[in-house]
């Protein structure tokens, strides 16, 4: 008995360690919604912010879904999609089990409704530009037609979708403010869809109360079997930092966003350490120059600028070492990323010999505008002061809110500001920001014109072979950063800090919040794993 | 007295009408574009086709004696307008966010006159005492606290440094939320009342009939509570309801250092999103609570003593 | 209270809130030979946040700047703020009381239609929405807070030119042609002398009180110009990191605040026993 009894313990000891743990279905989520005192609103089709999205994107589907850690659109709504020699005609062989949560089939015609719905000046969309991509579809938004012309249902389960131009259509029909909804109950809610809306996503709307959370449950009719793993999450509207410390400390959220402030608390911490994920954001900080102002003329200046301010340093005691150093414009997580790249180190002796090449050894004094902004705002004009000081530069300091910024913004009422940026998910788009033919108004607020530049992306926006595009896109980058039209100080870093019960959470780069929240599930020792 | 009243509330008209004309002018002459900040967040490139839209939706192309029309009719039927930022009644987004800030106005009251009175009437009965000198410091000192400052030490010490409560925010709207943020809105008001009632009750201790009173040989309790605590509560209650709008006006800043979801925060933060109509909505809830407030003590107060004139 | 009992208060009102209100003043007038640091110039991030210590006495902010030594220019901001827009105040209240009461008529009712509107408005609320117009910023915090407490003042003076003007003598001299404007500064102006001095004093701890609110919304003093308040706007997110960083403007605004409330409170016992007594 006794030998039988140690061949089975030699046996024991034997085995590999435990398997991986097998997901496991059911429990609640405390997830939180962190970027203001409250959503807006759960009409996907009028909202605009990541707010709002990060609880629509559990009750909705885009006809694409992005992929957190892949960092790529995929087809979610469809099996297949063939396009055209040209890249203009796309047609889609829809999944034919995807459910709205009234139990009623997605079709082609709710795609069409969809679309139509954005387009329409009617709904005041701000996700407009996301399908003018479709042919017919600025008829639509300047009220000539009501339907887009470029959408075509071959049967209830296959629709054609013709493009005005040969660009890539999953990064713009991925976006949530695109998102599929269903017509009858669109039109029946009306105004009180915004409320109490229906998706057909993963998971179905319970209630929203208002200024502390919005509740969501498990869609049994989900057409992915035995997903999502969760039953239910609860989404805790919590702008500050501080009380969302306390509450993750006292278990009571799930997961969460860190601030510069708690980041080095965090990171310190031996059990908390342990369970975050940190990313380059696709948003980048800059500080821009007004390209038409005198000092800004000169490229020797601009360099100057970037070579005279220690970015580590900043970023380090400032900001807590919550950003990554900022190399060109596009993030380090993006296609169009040139990883050969090389930025502006720190040496503030080239600085003053750029400076007195240029001719302005003396210095001058210019207006700095940001915003109260923690992270990015008039903050980084104060730390960047010692340094510029010695490179004789002076900062008249003024600090407004976002809206007057970007209104100085557009009307070029500025020498330098300070902002942070989109740049993502799709390559082209923010680089397309900074053409010669784009407006102040429209974005491009430095007023950069290079031919190069433009050229460069006309060719990479024609370029259907993927790796060629990316290399002409990282060209544009490329250029960017050698005229030093900006000094780009950071990329965000966005940490999420997660209970040790909760997996599934991925690196999002283009924003940390927007998770795959079918893959999250949690373990057992979760207090809230037998909560429906 | 039916005529005082009516008398009032006439006065009140042109009152209203010249704060809607005031708050009217203050922020429709604003620089920025409101359309923006519901883009700006995060910038992710501009849309000013979307831009150009919300223009002329809100009307903001239209000259300022047009708007301020449109805004009068409006509001004559009820209608504050839609918010710039949430095309929601602003209506509707106001009155929502009532319910915390009136708790936390009446959580404040209370503890002002649950404490501040009494402690002003012993103060004043012993006069003189160590009691009377360090509450009468402490009340000075109530007064000249910065609200944010002390809410900041309070949360400083009852939320970080020993956890006993949540750092801020509305929770449940329960007690453990709204202790700090409502004694930090109190204090001040707190000390005000002491302040005064001490004051009333010295006053009216030398009056004539005090001495009458206890000349008839009255128990000096008696004397206390039934003649000189009613007499100085009407005193007190007239500077108290005058000074509410103090309060009121205080409730901005607790409310945006304890994220209390109230009307003061909305304000604040409508005002950095430059979303006008909220903005407008806001003060003229917090005005209007005021003046009715004011209304309803000169009201109470006529009718509890009758000398004084109605002019 | 027996006289020398309120004699003695009112002294100790006087010399507590004067000592205070003069070192105050001393320190704004002298700052740069106290401070021991440049509050902006002296940044170094290297000590970003680092407590109390023999290098920096209060501690050293997110900037890496000494807290001490902007405590002690902000001094300069609130000081000059709380006396310029009180000035202004004042002065505007008392030009609006003294027209109103002598001029009358239409000028009167629309001076008070507007002194109640203003007191309906929380002085608070008025100077946001001016801020919210102007923009922030300095010179702009001096307009909002210079127009929101007038009104006490107007009061006060229409009053007593009122009640001056009733008096059998002042008729007299009416009649025989004294000009009014002589009858002002005869009559007038020395018995409002003492009321609008209180109310002036009172007036600057509400108007530094006011500035620091405004700051701390983030809607005053501008970037890196040190302001009580603004630093105290700060410290709400250091608050589990860096504590110290609330402690210290904090208490220069209260202790100020505090010497001008019991500086106005004891010369209100000296110079207008009459309001102690009045019901409103």
């Amino acid at each position: 008995m006794r030998r039988l009894l140690l061949i089975a313990l030699v046996l024991m000891s034997l085995l590999p360690a435990a398997p991986a743990l097998a997901e496991r279905a059911g429990g609640t989520l405390h997830y939180v919604a962190p970027y203001g005192g409250d959503l807006l609103g759960l009409d996907a089709h009028k909202s605009t912010r990541i707010q709002d999205f990060l609880v629509q994107t559990s009750i909705n589907h885009s006809l694409y879904s992005w992929e957190p850690g892949v960092n790529k659109p995929k087809l979610e709504l469809a099996t297949k999609a063939d396009v055209s020699a040209d890249g203009k005609v796309w047609t889609f062989k829809l999944r034919d089990d995807v459910k709205f949560h009234t139990g009623r089939k997605m079709t082609a015609d709710d795609i069409i409704f969809s679309y139509n719905r954005v387009a329409s000046p009617a709904t005041k969309s701000p996700s407009t530009l996301y399908v003018r991509i479709i042919k017919g579809a600025k008829d639509v938004e300047d009220g000539k037609t009501q339907s887009i012309a470029g959408l075509k249902k071959i049967d209830d389960f296959t629709l054609q979708i013709t493009l005005e131009n040969a660009v890539d259509l999953p990064y713009f029909l991925f976006y949530p403010g695109t998102a599929i909804l269903p017509k009858d109950e669109v039109e029946k809610r009306g105004d009180g869809f915004s409320s109490d809306p229906v998706g057909c996503g993963p998971f179905q709307f319970v209630k929203w109360v208002k200024g502390s959370e919005v509740t969501v449950k498990k869609f049994p009719g989900y057409f992915v079997p035995n997903r999502p793993f969760l039953d239910k999450i609860v989404f805790k509207i919590m702008s500050e930092s501080q009380a969302r410390d306390n509450a993750f400390r006292a278990k009571e959220l799930d997961a969460t966003i860190v601030e510069p402030v708690q980041y080095p608390v965090y990171m310190k911490d031996p059990a908390i350490s342990k369970n975050v994920i940190e990313v380059a954001e696709m948003f980048t900080r800059v500080i821009g120059f007004n390209l038409d102002k005198e000092p800004f003329k000169k490229k020797e200046v601009r360099q100057a600028i970037n070579y005279a301010i220690d970015r580590n340093i900043i970023i380090e005691k400032l900001l807590h070492g919550k950003a990554v150093p900022a190399v060109s414009w596009l993030p380090s997580t993006s296609a169009g990323f040139n990883p050969k790249a090389k930025g502006y180190d720190y040496d503030p002796a080239k600085a003053v010999e750029l400076m007195k090449k240029a001719g302005y050894e003396k210095g001058f004094t210019v207006d700095a505008v940001s915003t109260n902004n923690a992270s990015w705002g008039t903050v980084v004009f104060e730390a960047a002061m010692p340094f510029l000081k010695k490179i004789n530069i002076n900062l008249n300091i003024q600090q407004m809110e976002g809206a007057t910024l970007v209104d100085r913004l557009q009307k070029g009422e500025f020498d330098m500001f300070s902002y942070s940026m989109g740049t993502g998910p799709d390559p082209y788009q923010p680089l397309a920001r900074w053409k010669g033919d784009v407006s102040r108004t429209a974005g491009n607020y430095i007023d950069h014109k290079n031919p190069a530049y433009d050229k460069a992306l006309e060719q990479a926006a024609a370029e259907r072979n993927e790796a060629k595009r990316n290399a002409l896109l990282q060209q544009a980058d490329g250029i960017l950063l050698e005229e030093a039209a900006m000094m780009f100080f950071n990329y965000n870093k966005a940490v999420m800090a997660y209970q040790p019960w909760v997996h599934g959470l991925k690196a999002a780069a283009v924003d940390m919040v927007l998770q795959d929240y079918v893959q999250i599930w949690v373990e057992e020792s979760s207090p809230r794993a037998k909560e429906k | 007295m039916f005529a005082y009243f009516i008398r009032r509330l006439w006065q009140f008209i042109p009152t209203i009408l010249g704060v809607t004309l005031i708050v009217f002018l203050l922020l429709n002459v604003l620089p920025g574009n409101a359309a923006l900040t519901a883009l700006a967040e995060g910038d992710r490139g501009l849309d000013t086709k979307y831009v150009e839209e919300m223009k002329k939706l809100w009307g903001l192309d239209k000259p300022l004696h047009e708007r301020y029309f449109d805004y009068m009719l409006k509001l004559a039927q009820g209608d504050l307008g839609r918010s710039f930022l949430r095309r929601d009644p602003v209506s509707g987004l106001v009155l929502e966010r009532v319910g915390p800030t009136l708790k936390l106005a009446v959580a404040a009251m209370f503890i002002a006159l649950g404490l501040g009175i009494p402690l002003g009437f012993f103060s004043a009965l012993r006069q003189g005492s160590w009691l009377d000198t360090t509450s009468m410091i402490g009340a000075v000192s109530g007064v000249s606290m910065p609200q944010f400052w002390l809410g900041l030490l309070l949360m400083y010490a009852l939320a970080v440094a020993l956890p006993l409560l949540p750092t801020s925010g509305y929770g449940d709207g329960g007690l453990r939320h709204m202790i700090m943020p409502a004694f930090t809105l109190g204090v001040s008001y707190m000390a005000l009342l002491a302040r005064t009632t001490r004051a009333a009750v010295v006053e009216i201790k030398l009056a004539d009939f005090i001495r009458t009173a206890r000349a008839k040989g009255l128990a000096e309790t008696v004397i206390n509570y039934k003649h000189i605590l009613r007499n100085a509560l009407i005193l007190v209650l007239t500077t108290a309801g005058l000074q509410f709008g103090a309060l009121i006006g205080n409730t901005v800043i607790v409310e945006k250092l304890f994220s209390w979801p109230g009307v003061g925060s909305l304000l604040v933060d409508s005002i950095f999103q430059r979303d006008i109509p909220v903005t407008q909505g806001c003060v003229l809830l917090l005005i209007l609570g005021f003046l009715v407030i004011n209304l309803t003590v000169d009201m109470l107060y006529a009718l509890i003593d009758p000398r004084i004139e109605y002019r | 209270m027996t006289p020398l009992r309120r004699l003695l208060k009112t002294r100790t009102n006087i010399l507590v809130g004067g000592i205070i209100v003069g070192l105050m003043t001393v320190t704004a007038i002298f700052a740069p030979w106290l401070a021991p640091y440049h509050p902006v110039d002296d940044a170094n991030l290297m000590y970003a946040l680092d407590p109390p210590s023999r290098q920096f006495l209060f501690g050293a902010d997110s900037q890496g700047r000494d807290i001490l030594s902007r405590v002690i220019y902000g001094a300069r901001i609130s000081l000059s703020v709380g006396l310029i827009s009180q000035g202004i105040n004042s002065l505007i209240g008392v030009i609006l009381g003294l027209t109103a009461g002598f001029f009358g008529r239409w000028w009167d009712d629309l001076v008070m239609g507007l002194t109640n509107i203003m007191l309906s408005i929380p002085s608070l609320i008025f100077a946001l929405a001016i801020v919210a117009l102007l923009g922030p910023g300095l010179l702009n915090v001096f307009m909002a807070l210079g127009f929101t407490n007038w009104s006490y003042s107007c009061r006060i003076t229409r009053s007593q030119v009122l009640s001056a003007r009733s008096l059998e003598y002042v008729q007299a001299a009416r009649a025989l042609g004294c000009g009014r404007l002589r009858l002002m500064f005869t009559q007038v102006l020395p018995n409002i002398l003492g009321p609008i001095l209180v109310i002036g004093t009172l007036g600057v701890a509400g108007a530094i009180l006011l500035e620091a609110s405004l700051s701390f919304l983030g809607l005053g003093v501008q970037p890196p110009t040190p302001s009580w308040g603004s630093m105290l706007s700060q410290a709400k997110d250091q608050l589990f990191t860096a504590p110290w960083v609330s402690i210290f403007p904090g208490a220069a605004i209260f202790l100020t605040v505090l010497g001008l409330n019991l500086l106005g409170d004891g010369l209100r016992d000296v110079l207008d026993p009459h309001t102690s007594r009045q019901r409103r």
